[in-house]
């Protein structure tokens, strides 16, 4: 009981009054003119695959880069896809790795060749190759990395195809046969997404603590909520590269911070800028914008399928019909993409125009379909992650389903939570997020994506013939008339069916400085620096 | 009741002569310039937001094909957003959604804070308790409070009123308590409680009305302060749940576009200041009047 005397609270002096006026002010000021500063000339036209990474001067040695990303690296999720997954092939390497026309090409293999019967495939692997920590990359390392992927544990999306490698047998330390259940057409899908990690540490890797690799860098420092340093692996297998010395990945969750970073030059290369925003990077003369036209990703509306009246196929197909696919590309994404009803882009094999428009912009017939599964008015909840992008795919949904009478609920919810529902299969009615998977085998896409999973999907439907199909599709040849044939059944059961509602394939938007060239990616987003350099 | 402004000598009329009853500081202070402007901008935005459905062309979530159009753009006043919803219909719907927030969770504070107040004022252990626990929620900044609430609850209207709520119950309780002790030793309670009134009676119908001065001016600046919060909140992402307008929400959506469409971020801007100015200068002026 110290105080003695009631004391009027201290109301805003005038200069307090005046310094609040002006904080709003100043908060404007500060926003145009930093902006400003950096808009002065005309914008750059989108490129298509990679055009920023073609090397236009020799290569420096040198520098580092800094990567802006919207998440943080989630070790848990280090052998799945996981919304961040940009430092796997900087810490690591793969067995292969897909050209332009999804041909595998050599990394840590260097070559390969089936047998006759399809049950078994032979790999010659890399000599010379180390781990950071400078034990030498064997035959052992692959088969605990394919073991590894067939861990539950690991939740990777293609465990379904690791599963299939059900014995090993090696030939030295640098051959290995890995003989298989039963043909599949995925292989190096799998090549191309599993990594190749330190067995002896892997347990370290999975909580962030150590993470032993093969890659071009290695892993120096993780702060959780701030990003990943990576110093130049010098004794990295390719000789001469990486050219850069070190590589930042930085943390920025915030869309116009995220911006703001790449166009005061802190950050040099993002693949995470909302797609609407990207016209206020085509018009900052330093930055260029690439987009990977294989997709790396898609967006949907998700639906669980034991949620009534959801678990009605018409009122799904209701719901297909109602959404305004080319708005939410023009406006959300920017225009950077292809509004779609299927899952596949434009170079995937299963691609087809009639798949793409199956369902267009309809609310009239939508309603109609809502009324004939005796529905007039629905409630129903759509989870989402809290991120710009991410919230306004959302809100631009719950504005075409209120136009047919479904009235959507909103639940923001942050990406590690999402990503957890997602393969938990723990959502509720409705959801959107992007799915990955399908700029591989088709078969990939619904044997390994949670969403798709034949076996086991977020939607939790079921249904013997899309199993039957898929199956069929998976372990059939890779080319031919049946290999069409039944990509095009899959599309169609999943555009009847509509437990997952493509709205617009997204190819990954790469926004870098023009300073900096040789940057790729492979299928999974995972972030190939080899050749990367900034230009002085 | 006993009021401290009856007991001092009251100042002569110059015409009549007689005493001349002293005006209320309340009234004194609303005929300030400061409080006139003060409380003439505050009026302009509640109206404004009152009145947001008739004033409104639009539905406040009703998407378009416009995006981003310009002011003065035919049917919207203020131009369009990013997914060409009516930036006037938002602005004011934002204000009526930060108004309701802002008017539940002050009083709501205030109320909770006084209650505390009072409490701690009977019992000595009562009062031991009661000021640890403010030290608790004071030992949280703001922003923090709210994180950590959200993360509890999730984003959304009731969190939003929590947490401000919650920061403003030590403020208030803190302020009443120190009025409190104050005026427990003055010689108006001791007369009173010589005449045998009861402990309670002098509480409420004595002490409280002579320490609730201070309470009505920390109730405008709280107000500043929630408006402040709950923009912070939405800004943050962690506020109302979209697609539902709030000034902060509309201009956190806005940051992105402003080089591109700084019109976006001007309308909940300049409503902000105007908010927090009418109330700060309503909070001062009749700071001057109690204290004169």
């Amino acid at each position: 009981m110290t105080e003695t005397r009631p004391s009027t609270p201290t109301a805003p002096t005038r200069r307090a009054t005046l310094r609040a006026a002006g904080g709003g002010a100043l908060l404007l000021g500060l926003g145009v003119t930093g902006c400003r500063s950096a808009v002065s000339e005309a914008g750059s036209p989108a490129g298509e695959a990679g055009e920023a990474g073609k090397a236009s001067t020799e290569p420096r040695r040198g520098g580092t880069l800094s990567v802006a990303v919207n998440a943080d690296f989630t070790p848990s999720l280090l052998f799945a896809q996981s919304a961040q997954s940009l430092q796997q092939r900087l810490i690591y390497n793969t067995l292969t790795r897909y050209d332009d026309r999804l041909k595998p090409q050599p990394e840590l293999a260097t070559s390969w060749e089936y047998a006759k019967d399809g049950r078994s495939l032979t790999l010659a692997l890399r000599t010379g190759v180390t781990f950071h920590d400078g034990r030498p990359f064997t035959a052992d390392d692959v088969i605990f990395a394919v073991e590894n992927l067939q861990s539950p544990l690991r939740a990777a999306q293609l465990r379904a195809t690791a599963a299939v490698v059900t014995g090993f047998e090696k030939r030295g330390d640098h051959e290995l046969v890995l003989k298989l259940a039963h043909p599949v057409n995925n292989l190096f899908d799998l090549f191309e997404f599993m990594i190749i990690a330190d067995r002896n540490s892997v347990e370290d890797a999975v909580t962030g603590k150590r993470l032993n690799g093969t890659g071009p860098f290695r892993l120096t420092r993780w702060s959780p909520g701030s990003g990943l340093s990576l110093r130049r692996n010098e004794t990295y297998w390719r000789p001469g590269r990486p050219y850069l010395d070190g590589v930042e990945l930085r943390v920025v969750p915030q869309a116009d911070a995220l911006l703001s970073s790449l166009r005061t030059g802190q950050s040099q290369l993002s693949f995470s800028v909302p797609g609407k925003n990207l016209s206020v990077v085509a018009a900052t003369p330093e930055l260029a914008i690439s987009q990977y036209s294989t997709g790396g990703g898609a967006v949907y509306l998700g639906v669980n399928t034991t949620v009534a009246p959801l678990d009605d196929k018409t009122v799904r197909q209701a719901l297909a019909w109602a959404i305004d696919r080319e708005r939410i590309l023009k406006q959300v994404l920017g225009g950077y993409g292809l509004a779609s009803a299927a899952p596949w882009p434009k170079s995937s094999p299963a691609f087809t125009e009639a798949g793409r428009t199956h369902y267009t912009h309809n609310p009239g017939k939508a309603r109609e379909l809502l009324r004939s599964a005796g529905h007039t008015r629905l409630d129903l909840p759509l989870l989402h992650v809290n991120l710009p992008g991410e919230t306004a795919v959302a809100e631009a949904v719950q504005y075409d389903l209120r136009q047919i009478g479904v009235h959507v609920t909103l639940q923001p919810t942050d990406s590690a939570a999402a990503q957890k529902n997602l393969i938990s299969q723990n959502m509720p009615g409705l959801w959107t997020m992007g799915h990955g998977f399908a700029q591989v085998q088709p078969s990939t896409l619904a044997v390994s994506a949670y969403p798709f999973n034949e076996a086991k999907n977020t939607s939790r439907f079921r249904s013997a013939a899309y199993t039957k199909v898929v199956r069929e599709a998976w372990t059939g040849p890779a080319e031919g008339a049946r290999a069409n044939a039944l990509r095009e059944k899959i599309t169609d059961t999943l555009l009847d069916e509509a437990f997952i509602i493509d709205l617009a394939i997204r190819g990954s938007v790469q926004v870098s400085a023009r300073k900096l060239h040789g940057v790729t990616l492979n299928k999974f987003t995972y972030l190939n620096l080899d050749d990367a350099y900034l230009a002085g | 009741m006993t009021t401290l402004a009856a007991a001092q000598k009251a100042p002569l009329d110059s015409r009549t002569g007689k005493p001349r009853r002293p005006r209320h500081p309340y009234r004194a202070a609303l005929a300030t310039a400061r409080g006139r402007t003060g409380l003439g901008l505050v009026l302009l935005v509640v109206l404004a937001g009152l009145l947001a459905p008739l004033l409104a062309g639009h539905g406040p979530t009703d998407q378009s094909a416009l995006a981003l159009a310009g002011p003065g753009t035919p049917g919207h006043p203020l131009g369009t957003d990013d997914l060409g919803r009516d930036l006037l219909a938002r602005l004011l719907h934002g204000i009526r959604a930060d108004l309701g927030i802002i008017a539940v969770a002050v009083p709501l504070g205030a109320v909770l804070g006084c209650l505390l107040a009072l409490a701690a004022a009977c019992h000595p252990l009562a009062d031991t308790v009661v000021q640890r626990a403010f030290d608790l929620v004071l030992a949280f900044p703001g922003l923090i409070l709210a994180l950590a609430v959200t993360a509890i609850l999730g984003p959304g209207r009731v969190p939003v009123i929590l947490v401000i709520a919650l920061a403003e119950i030590p403020v208030f309780g803190r302020l009443l308590r120190t009025g409190i002790l104050v005026q427990r030793g003055r010689e108006y309670v001791t007369a009173a409680r010589v005449g045998g009134t009861s402990g309670g009676r002098i509480l409420t119908r004595h002490i409280l009305p002579n320490a609730a001065d201070p309470l009505v001016v920390q109730f405008a600046v709280s107000l500043t302060v929630a408006v402040f919060i709950e923009g912070a909140m939405s800004f943050l992402g962690v506020g109302v749940r979209p697609p539902e307008p709030t000034l902060g929400a509309v201009l956190s959506q806005s940051m992105p576009y402003l080089a591109q469409a700084p019109h976006f971020a001007a309308g909940p801007l300049v409503t902000v200041t105007a908010l927090v100015l009418g109330l700060s200068l309503t909070a001062e002026a009749l700071s001057r009047e109690i204290r004169r």
